[in-house]
């Protein structure tokens, strides 16, 4: 009888670590390749406080598809890097099961914190004694920066995206296919040719506040 | 657009290989393979081709065209580079990068050409036993490299505000500066150089010296990664290894195609971490002396951004368009700066409104680096198992720390001079903000220790030592292996000290000159 009561504690015990460790994540967004559903949640969680409504900037974090940035950007990393960053996440994730939010029940996963417990927990972690957990939040901002800044309407808010610059045919551009592409499909002769070294491509430089690319005027995340 | 192309044209094509046409195992012949398309490499395959020599070029990475250029930063990065741009030392933790393209790194480099002064060579010949390795003797090799890539200063009309904050804050406290000299013909000020030169201004190796060495002649082996460089005696019968796919990290994709070159010489330009590697892959060839992958060194950097009470507009202007020699006694090389900003972004201070604070601060920040000469800082590249990629152990000497310190806190001078309102130290235990020229003073105080600066391993060196000694080092100095008789070395590998000055032009010539000996020799 002993026994049975042991293991249905163990049991229940393992339901309980494991619901709160593990399950009860919302559905992924739509279209991830690499994430799963409880990275998709860690992610948002993180940017929602790290990157908060502002003046100044086009859109707030949970707004900048983060999820879906940090997921291309996974799949076309090494898969080396790949899982560090995975393990980057995971461990800030269940940190604090470890180092406890301050509010009451703190010692659930990271993305099942309040917004304020949250970000205190980053502060916390982020002026840590020790360097390797700094580093955690180190790694993990500068992860979601790249996505949250770079996307193109913040950038465009900032007056910081990239300029639109006309199409020019260099000897690399007649040599060479475009990448996995075979050489036959190459458009382009000698004739074309209208980069800079050319006879026909000089072209004054760009002003300031000249056009920006057009992909950038759009909300939405763009790849040429 | 044109469809009619001349029988060179066609020709020129027949001697490019692209991954999408290799299927099938293949061997070749030639007289010389060189591996590695970057500056020296392609420097190397352009004047041995010209010279009549009948030369492979071998690149593991795939031809970047225009369209190929990815707009953000950090998935370019993924594409570019090795490792997906997230390499790191170990011992002294810094990120470094190494590119995986036609053309190498000057693909995704900002151009800079600067030949070093006359100390530098001073000290590497009586160093390392070297007699002509002199800033007379290369000369020649920097004005015909300079020629052929149309080397300039970088003009007013394309600095920007960012960059001629520098000249006016440098100007103010009476320290000499200079527009940076660059392999750049045209260039329209878009400030993206680290993503690939939309405009073809950028005198990238793909689109300068290895079209000419096609036209020259030479055969181009895109997506072919070399594994080992083939032995028999003192001598090397060739190389050989695996095609890859672009974008593939390595990874054969399921292809397995493998090729085998065989030459009367071998040109090693792989890069100064990548060449130590295939060697020790090579059952450590050129390994008597046992320095094949000792000695590494960087030019670790440092970078600090200030804000300016007025819009700079800093995505306009050449990525880097303005340097100060002044203080290379010292230890150290001033440069401005520019990138895809989210990358600039990522060692900006605080969280959450405080950092988006700074993100908002950005169109009125010029960033300003230092690239320092830490010759008493050295690691090693080791192979890692079953893997090309290598592992890097390289730690901060603490006699070289002051250097960076001082460095920071020059930075910071000419941003206050320039009328910065405040400056992002970007130094662990330092205030996020230093508001004037008093507070940042901390910046070169003991208070500041190693581990709080944060680095960038800019330029790498010296694994492949060049000394006239056979014990002491790998390559003589014509770049030949002092164990072999025709195997050479054409990367900054073979420096056998940090330059003080960005390497990409040093490299150049050092490879010019190689070629010419060994194209006598062959």
């Amino acid at each position: 009888m002993t026994g049975v009561i042991v293991v249905v504690l163990v049991a229940a015990l393992a339901f309980a670590a494991q619901r709160r460790t593990f399950a009860a994540y919302p559905p992924a967004p739509a279209g991830l390749a690499v994430l799963h559903r409880g990275e998709a949640a860690f992610i948002e969680g993180v940017a929602e406080v790290l990157f908060p409504p502002v003046a100044g900037l086009a859109i707030p974090g949970l707004d900048a598809q983060l999820p879906h940035y940090v997921d291309r950007h996974l799949a076309a990393l090494p898969r080396a890097q790949r899982v560090q960053i995975r393990l980057l996440f995971a461990a800030v994730e269940h940190v604090t099961l470890v180092l406890p939010g301050e509010e009451p029940g703190g010692r659930r996963r990271f993305s099942r914190l309040s917004a304020a417990s949250r970000i205190a927990v980053l502060q916390r972690l982020a002026h840590h004694r020790n360097g390797l957990i700094r580093l955690l939040v180190t790694a993990l901002r500068s992860v979601l920066v790249l996505g949250y800044l770079g996307h193109p309407a913040n950038l465009h808010q900032l007056g910081l995206s990239p300029f639109e610059i006309e199409s020019v045919v260099s000897e690399a551009e007649w040599l060479f296919p475009r990448v996995g592409a075979l050489k036959v499909s190459i458009p382009y002769g000698p004739e074309d040719r209208s980069d800079p070294a050319s006879a026909r491509g000089a072209r004054p430089p760009l002003e300031p506040n000249g056009a920006r690319h057009r992909a950038y005027d759009r909300a939405g995340r763009v790849s040429r | 657009m044109s469809v009619q192309l001349s029988q060179s044209t066609l020709g020129a094509r027949e001697r490019v290989r692209v991954f999408a046409e290799y299927d099938h195992t293949f061997e070749e012949q030639a007289e010389v393979v060189v591996v590695g398309s970057g500056p020296s490499g392609a420097v190397a395959a352009y004047e041995l081709a010209s010279a009549g020599h009948d030369v492979i070029l071998l690149e593991e990475g795939p031809p970047f065209t225009v369209r190929d250029l990815e707009l953000d930063g950090n998935l370019s990065m993924t594409r570019t580079m090795r490792e997906g741009g997230l390499r790191m030392t170990r011992g002294t933790t810094m990120p470094t990068m190494q590119a995986i393209a036609l053309g190498g790194g000057s693909l995704v480099n900002s151009a800079i050409c600067v030949r070093p002064p006359d100390s530098v060579f001073d000290r590497w010949a009586t160093g390392f036993d070297l007699e002509r390795t002199s800033r007379a003797e290369l000369d020649p090799h920097f004005d015909a490299i300079s020629e052929f890539l149309g080397i300039a200063a970088t003009p007013d009309a394309v600095q920007g505000r960012r960059n001629l904050l520098f000249k006016e804050g440098c100007e103010a406290l009476g320290v000499s500066s200079e527009p940076i000299e660059r392999n750049v013909r045209g260039c329209r000020g878009s400030g993206e150089c680290f993503t690939g030169c939309r405009s073809r201004a950028k005198q990238s190796m793909d689109v300068s010296y290895v079209p000419a060495a096609v036209r020259a002649g030479a055969r181009v082996l895109t997506s072919v990664q070399v594994q080992q460089v083939r032995r028999s005696g003192r001598r090397v019968t060739g190389v050989s290894g695996q095609v890859v796919a672009p974008f593939s990290h390595g990874r054969r994709d399921g292809l397995g195609h493998r090729f085998r070159i065989d030459a009367k010489a071998v040109v090693l330009a792989a890069g100064c971490t990548a060449t130590p590697i295939l060697l020790q892959h090579s059952e450590d060839l050129a390994n008597a002396s046992g320095q094949v992958g000792r000695n590494l060194q960087f030019h670790p950097g440092v970078a600090i951004a200030g804000v300016f009470p007025e819009a700079v507009d800093p995505q306009f202007g050449a990525t880097q368009g303005y340097q100060s020699l002044a203080f290379l006694e010292e230890g150290f090389k001033l440069e401005t700066l520019w990138a895809p900003p989210p990358l600039l972004s990522i060692r900006f201070p605080g969280l959450g409104e405080d950092l988006q604070a700074r993100f908002a601060e950005l169109p009125r920040m010029a960033v300003w680096d230092a690239i320092a000469s830490t010759n008493r800082s050295l690691g090693r590249v080791r192979k890692r198992f079953r893997s090309l990629d290598p592992k890097l152990e390289w730690r901060l000497h603490p006699d070289d720390a002051p250097i960076l310190r001082r460095a920071l806190h020059v930075i910071a001078q000419i941003f206050f001079a320039a009328g910065a309102r405040h400056v992002l130290p970007g130094v662990h235990g330092l205030p996020d903000l230093l508001k004037s020229v008093e507070e940042a003073a901390v910046l070169d105080s003991p208070a500041v220790k190693p581990g709080d600066l944060v680095m960038g391993g800019n330029h790498v060196f010296c694994t492949t030592r060049m000394h006239g000694d056979p014990t002491q080092g790998v390559v003589d100095e014509d770049g030949r292996c002092h164990d072999l008789e025709n195997l050479y070395i054409a990367d900054t590998g073979i420096f056998p000290q940090c330059p003080s000055v960005n390497p990409m032009l040093t490299g150049m010539a050092l490879a010019r000159r190689q070629a010419h000996v060994l194209s006598e020799r062959l």
